[in-house]
């Protein structure tokens, strides 16, 4: 071995200093008693290399970079031989942040995964290999005590939102959930979330439908439809409300609510809408009166009303 | 509030509880139905003689009954037939690999409902000082009874929760 570098730390922060110091060995005899150690970062050439003759016949160049500003290089100790320049050794260096504090975490349970699905934002990024971990604990009222810890949820690669599955959650019961982030320069963790996971289920929205209008017994009054709705099956056992908003097609009029709804209904009549005019309808629900988050809107049905 | 009266329990409370028979009697159907579908067993009245040869023990729930309703009873014989159901239902692993999701899923809501049951009977102060256990349970000794038996559990499983909806539904009764 010719030569040897060390570094005073392998990752610093972006733009902190960094000191490298390199030693060549006398087994490296074939080279002059005066041979000169030269730094290259990358491709350049670093001046401010300090060098001197140990005691045991070895030379040591030491080298301060003042500001480190790439997040990876390639540090080499160089030797001048004949016209060439000899790497003797390289050094990866890396530099980024410590992780920020991740915000923003919010989750919502799953009903076709049975999974309590969570996200956040991971805040800047840190220039270096960081690890994210959803971590939660079983709890009582208000999260006070810590009961059973779950098995932490890893995102998949680079992502920052984690799907903790059914057999680690008791969907009644509440959990603290926060998030960890680590890397080589530190670690952070957010506000912890206390919830109970159906207190968080998200719905998929209702289905709409079209009456035949050759089945009514009753003739449309002008400016009226009529539709239906069924709920999202998987969530037939939970209680929902949920509400309707419709607008025409044409122009620029903004939707119009009506609601509370049921869940259900074989036949809703709308009325007080423009005659011989077509409408946009959708449809969303949530579970109550126990808490739950909105679905989304339903896929618009579009439907005309009766003429005058 | 008089510890047996009904107000005692917070509506949230029975409202979960409303909605978490819901859930079972929705996954005991799945499990019915993929028995029917999967291994052409469909009716537990053709496996009566199998069921008492293996001695599936059913619980009480006499407390939940609207007529002799009692509270602090109603709580604890939902608990233990909860419990009851969770020792039937991990007896019955290995039913078949096509039903083990649907088996599984049952099994942790049941085991949710105990423990939401159980923690309210704490709040209340009316659990007993060490938490129940289910008991010895039948053995099933073959793929067949496996399968037989989760016709007969489930089967046995909806009447129970049918019973404790009844008696949920009373006691939410403004």
């Amino acid at each position: 071995e010719c030569g040897r570098i060390k570094v005073s730390a392998p990752i610093v922060r972006l733009g902190d200093p960094i000191t490298a110091s390199c030693i060549i060995n006398q087994s490296c005899s074939h080279l002059g008693p005066e041979a000169q150690i030269l730094w290259k970062l990358g491709a350049e050439l670093q001046p401010g290399g300090r060098q001197q003759r140990l005691a045991d016949g070895t030379q040591e160049s030491t080298i301060t970079l003042p500001h480190l500003n790439h997040s990876q290089a390639l540090l080499s100790c160089c030797l001048r031989w004949g016209n060439s320049l000899q790497i003797l050794d390289q050094a990866e260096l890396q530099a980024g942040y410590p992780p920020a504090t991740p915000h923003n975490l919010s989750c919502a349970m799953n009903l076709t995964t049975s999974s309590l699905i969570c996200q956040w934002e991971p805040g800047p990024d840190t220039h270096l290999p960081t690890n994210f971990t959803l971590k939660s604990f079983k709890s009582r009222r208000g999260c006070q005590t810590q009961e059973d810890p779950i098995t932490n949820c890893v995102p998949e690669n680079g992502q920052s939102r984690c799907s903790i599955p059914r057999k680690h959650l008791q969907l009644y019961q509440n959990m603290s959930i926060w998030v960890q982030v680590e890397n080589a320069l530190g670690t952070s963790v957010s506000p912890q979330l206390c919830l109970v996971p159906m207190d968080v289920v998200k719905l998929e929205p209702p289905t709409l439908w079209a009456l035949d209008p050759k089945t009514e017994v009753v003739p449309l009054q002008p400016g009226c439809l009529r539709l239906r709705w069924e709920p999202w099956k998987p969530g037939l056992y939970i209680e929902q409300k949920c509400e309707l908003r419709h607008q025409p097609q044409l122009g620029e009029t903004s939707w119009a609510l009506v609601g509370p709804l049921p869940s259900r209904t074989l036949q809703h009549e709308l009325c007080g809408l423009l005659p011989s005019t077509a409408y946009a309808l959708q449809m969303r629900c949530t579970r109550w009166p126990l808490p739950g988050l909105w679905s989304n809107w339903s896929p618009s049905l579009e439907l005309t009303t009766a003429q005058r | 509030t008089p510890l047996g009266s009904a107000s005692s329990l917070p509506q949230s409370f029975l409202l979960k509880c409303l909605e978490q028979v819901r859930k079972i009697q929705a996954d005991g159907a799945a499990l019915q139905e993929r028995l029917c579908a999967t291994h052409k067993l469909c009716h537990p009245q053709e496996l009566m003689l199998l069921g008492h040869s293996l001695g599936i023990p059913q619980p009480l729930l006499s407390s939940c009954s609207s007529q002799a309703l009692q509270l602090t009873g109603c709580l604890s014989q939902l608990h233990s037939g909860l419990l009851l159901y969770q020792g039937l239902l991990q007896a019955l692993a290995g039913i078949s690999p096509e039903l083990a999701p649907t088996l599984d899923m049952l099994q942790l809501d049941v085991t949710d409902f105990a423990t939401n049951i159980w923690q309210q009977m704490e709040d209340l102060g009316v659990a007993p000082a060490v938490q129940p256990t289910h008991g010895p349970m039948p053995t099933f000794a073959s793929a067949f009874q496996r399968r037989a038996g989760g016709v007969l559990v489930a089967s046995n499983l909806q009447r129970f929760l049918e019973l404790a909806y009844r008696g949920l539904r009373y006691l939410a009764e403004p």
